[in-house]
């Protein structure tokens, strides 16, 4: 209880945990108080002069983008050469510098660039690429291009960096239906939710009677000393959704709307992440999916829609940060576990590649293009050499954002990359 | 000798087959027992009662498969509309259509598959046609047809212990694999490499035992497999009969001779047998057990019969490590919640969203690696919902599933059955805790679910006498299968 809470206050809050007793642990207590008071979240932060209420918001664009058609390098022509049937028009591209311009259905993407909230960082990657989903995946998760077997991520590790002997289930909070490996710390998984209105256990009602019910409930999912691994996780994550899913839901009751959002599943996910902030949840770090990049076959149409979807789900995002006035608190961070290969394959589509542009966006970072374009004629068994390392990228963001020292999450120095000053 | 082996099991004095092993036989082997059941296959001995699950041909199975003709017809016009080059108008409304009815075909065929599931007599068979659907990933909306996802789920069901090499022979040739990872698009010259890189990542070596270029060649191998008219066919003219150099091997080789080179690559032998093992006992073996399993299957030359007979009959199998240690996958606990309560057919949509919901949508996998797996299943958003799914069964809706107008159902037939004799609050939970839980629920735990039948100790009589002791019985159902321990299999 050391966060100057006394037991007593702690019943008289009518929270959940109280009848867990004496076997509740610690981070679970600890848990309950920083929901409870939103100022706790300065347990998970921060550097003097850091702003603690900084937020970062991670998007997953799973499958592997196709790089070269999202920031085209118009001006090149080994660009076409290498796609005769899926290069983008020259006439077709919204230019942003002499020879690079976005993908025709990125105007959202392009107005965000002019009104100085939007970035892309080229050419990022790893050495000794891999082109499995799923290693590559896992090597971004942890930050670990060597690809060694790992419990935590890199957000993870941050997490327990700053709060290596709790776990604030809200610090981190995934939208979607599987707590990405990025996310897990040491000290425990987080919270997930996909539906606010599913968020919650509901009693039968008419029976031993809601009140009595909710009780009984904590009775029988009260974590116990020494029990198995398997069935300890299980406890302790029911009592951190019941916890989180009050909290979820109070927060999200505070949102005033009023800004249109697209009608799918990533707007969806990124509206319910706005709707977090207005209520003020002591969260740090928000995670979002968008899957459907790996375009094998027939890409054009599908790469289309899903680039329109992240140019005008975040453009909504910003725009309603804007009108709750947390526009200046968060930035979002957009990976693909690879990009695609630079010449398109026999059925109008490309397949794995390697090094592929990130995106930023927010109102504190430096907009428009970083980095450099890699070559489109020096490959490496026909894909990309990256030009800027992914753990630069992170090492930015954790030092210049969330005031945390980035040798210690990743394991040695990385340069930074002037998106943050 | 340690008891993670493959040493089979044998009984003794202190390690008896018993109800508790057998129980644990039907949940692993299928998606649990009645109490009932357990006893028979606790009187049977394991040796009988595996061979019974292995043989399930020895039990009929008939349910009607879902009729296609009407919507192969809606397909075949769209298909003639493009070909005569129609109005776009008029192919788009055509396209529209088939679509609109290939999905709801694609919700009776999920429909006809969790009824199977319920019902079969053939536990083991769908068990392991769930586990061939989470390795050999196929799915929509990838796959736009029905009825190959159809046709691949009755490839499993067909020979589900079988030759593995025999089925990756077989699923390389599937019209919905081939749509699926794109290798009906795989051509001569510029080859596509998605179905040649999953083959041998996810279906049968694993990564680190290829190179990048023998991706390549391998996808060369495979240009020109493709289907027509719902089958396999081999395009000659799309081929690439070049010469090629796989795994160290160089020949003229094409895709079969591609799966004969693979399945004699050391890692190959390992692959499945692991997969095996970790989706019936436990996750993370030892490499010394999975090498044991891999002699089996070299022995039976890749069949998977005596490898899942090894596997079931192993002590580790039945070692603490096994026993109550697996995170039921959404599949398994609504279809073992319905087997074990008993949920009339038309609740069966109902069941299949709450799968959806709790992230096991079948026939719509997330990707090609498949469905999660052990603890990969449980985020704080799935336990809420798996905790909130027994009232689906319960009161007929749940959050996330509005329940149908009118007045609960009566408490599930099965759970009467379980319940027959049961003459006090503390009988009544033993009995609950015994069929749901093996019993593996401390005194205070069991304490709550007698105080939900409204007792206040284990000896005060429970009598059922109209709807307030029902919802009573309804609140301590719902409490116990709120529970951590329903969860584990």
């Amino acid at each position: 209880m050391s966060q100057g809470m006394t037991r007593r206050e702690f019943v008289q809050k009518g929270l959940t945990i109280v009848a867990m007793g004496a076997t509740a642990p610690s981070f679970l207590t600890r848990t309950a108080l920083a929901m409870n008071n939103p100022f706790d979240i300065a347990q998970v932060t921060s550097r003097p002069g850091m702003p603690d209420e900084n937020v970062l918001v991670v998007v997953q664009m799973g499958g592997g983008n196709d790089g070269l058609n999202t920031l085209v390098p118009f001006g090149n022509d080994a660009y076409y050469r290498a796609r005769p049937a899926l290069a983008i028009p020259r006439n077709d591209v919204i230019q942003v510098t002499a020879d690079l311009g976005l993908h025709p259905r990125m105007t959202k993407f392009k107005e965000m660039v002019d009104r100085g909230v939007a970035g892309v960082i080229q050419g990022v990657g790893y050495p000794n690429p891999s082109r499995s989903h799923f290693k590559s995946m896992e090597i971004w998760h942890t930050a670990d291009p060597e690809g060694r077997v790992m419990q935590v991520g890199w957000i993870g590790r941050y997490f327990d960096s700053k709060c290596p002997v709790c776990v604030e289930p809200t610090a981190g909070v995934n939208i979607g239906s599987s707590m990405p490996l990025a996310m897990r710390a040491a000290g425990g998984q987080g919270v997930t939710l996909e539906n606010p209105d599913t968020f919650q256990w509901m009693p039968s009602l008419d029976g031993a009677g809601a009140r009595e019910e909710q009780e009984l409930f904590r009775m029988l999912n009260a974590p116990a000393p020494n029990e198995p691994g398997t069935i300890d996780f299980l406890r302790h994550t029911a009592m951190n959704a019941v916890l989180s899913s009050e909290r979820v839901r109070e927060a999200i009751r505070q949102y005033k709307g009023g800004i249109e959002y697209p009608n799918n599943r990533f707007a969806g996910s990124m509206r319910l992440i706005a709707q977090m902030i207005a209520g003020r949840l002591p969260t740090k770090v928000y995670y979002a999916h968008m899957t459907g990049f790996d375009t094998h076959a027939n890409q054009m149409g599908v790469h289309a829609a899903l680039l329109d979807q992240l140019s005008t789900g975040v453009d909504a995002f910003y725009r309603d940060l804007e009108a709750q006035g947390n526009a200046d608190r968060v930035i979002v961070l957009a990976f693909s576990e690879f990009g695609r290969r630079v010449a398109e394959n026999g059925s109008a589509g490309t397949d794995h590649g390697t090094a592929a542009p990130m995106f930023v966006f927010g109102k504190r970072i430096k907009p428009g293009i970083h980095g450099t374009l890699p070559s489109l004629t020096e490959l490496t068994d026909g894909d990309l050499k990256h030009s800027i390392d992914f753990r630069s990228v992170y090492a930015t963001v954790l030092d210049k954002w969330l005031g945390a020292d980035p040798a210690k999450i990743l394991g040695s120095e990385f340069e930074r990359v002037p998106f943050l000053a | 000798m340690s008891q993670h082996t493959l040493a089979k099991f044998v009984p003794s004095e202190s390690n008896r087959w018993d109800r508790a092993k057998a129980a644990h036989l039907l949940n692993r082997a299928g998606f649990g027992g009645r109490p009932d059941e357990v006893d028979r296959v606790a009187r049977l001995g394991m040796d009988v009662a595996v061979d019974e699950l292995l043989d399930f041909r020895r039990y009929p199975e008939n349910s009607a498969a879902p009729d296609f003709t009407n919507l192969r017809a809606l397909w075949e016009a769209y298909a003639q509309l493009a070909q005569a080059r129609a109005p776009q108008r008029e192919r788009f409304e055509a396209n529209v259509a088939a679509l609109r009815a290939d999905n709801q075909k694609m919700q009776e065929v999920r429909e006809w598959w969790v009824s199977r599931m319920i019902q079969s007599a053939r536990p083991l068979q769908e068990k392991m046609v769930l586990f061939w659907h989470g390795l050999l990933v196929s799915g929509k909306p990838d796959v736009q047809q029905a009825e190959l996802l159809f046709m691949q789920n009755e490839l499993f069901r067909r020979n589900p212990l079988g030759n593995f090499k025999e089925m990756i022979l077989a699923i390389s040739k599937d019209p919905a694999m081939l749509r699926y990872l794109d290798n009906n698009l795989n051509r001569r010259g510029r080859p596509n490499e998605n179905y040649a890189r999953e083959l041998l990542e996810l279906f049968t070596i694993g990564i680190g035992n290829y190179t990048e270029q023998d991706v390549k060649e391998a996808a060369r191998a495979f240009t020109g497999w493709t289907y027509r008219n719902y089958e396999f066919t081999f395009d000659a003219r799309q081929h690439d009969d070049g010469p090629k150099s796989f795994l160290g091997r160089a020949g003229n080789w094409d895709g079969g001779d591609i799966i004969n080179i693979i399945f004699e690559a050391p890692a190959t032998a390992r692959w499945l047998p692991r997969k095996l093992f970790e989706f019936f006992a436990y996750l993370r073996p030892d490499e010394s057990l999975v090498e044991e399993l891999a002699e089996v299957f070299r022995r039976s030359t890749f069949e998977v019969a005596p490898l899942v007979r090894a596997i079931l009959t192993s002590s580790a199998f039945y070692s603490p490590k096994a026993m109550r240690t697996q995170v039921k996958s959404p599949a398994h606990l609504v279809i073992g919640s319905a087997r074990l309560l008993g949920a009339d057919s038309a609740m069966i949509p109902n069941l299949i969203r709450a799968m959806d919901l709790m992230g096991q949508a079948l026939f719509y996998p997330p990707n090609v690696g498949g469905w999660p797996r052990g603890e990969g299943w449980i985020t704080t958003s799935t336990i809420l919902l798996r905790y909130n799914f027994s009232s689906l069964l319960l009161t007929g809706g749940m959050p996330g599933i509005a329940r149908r107008p009118s007045t609960r159902p009566a408490v599930p037939a099965g759970a009467q059955r379980l319940l027959d004799g049961a003459g006090t609050a503390g009988e009544v939970v033993n009995r609950l805790v015994t069929a749901m839980a093996a019993g593996a629920l401390t005194d205070d735990r069991k304490t709550a679910l007698i105080r939900a039948l409204g007792a206040q100790t284990a000896q005060a009589p429970f009598v059922r006498d109209g709807a307030a002791t029902e919802a009573k019985l309804r609140s301590a159902l719902h409490l116990l299968m709120s529970s951590a321990d329903y969860q584990l299999s």
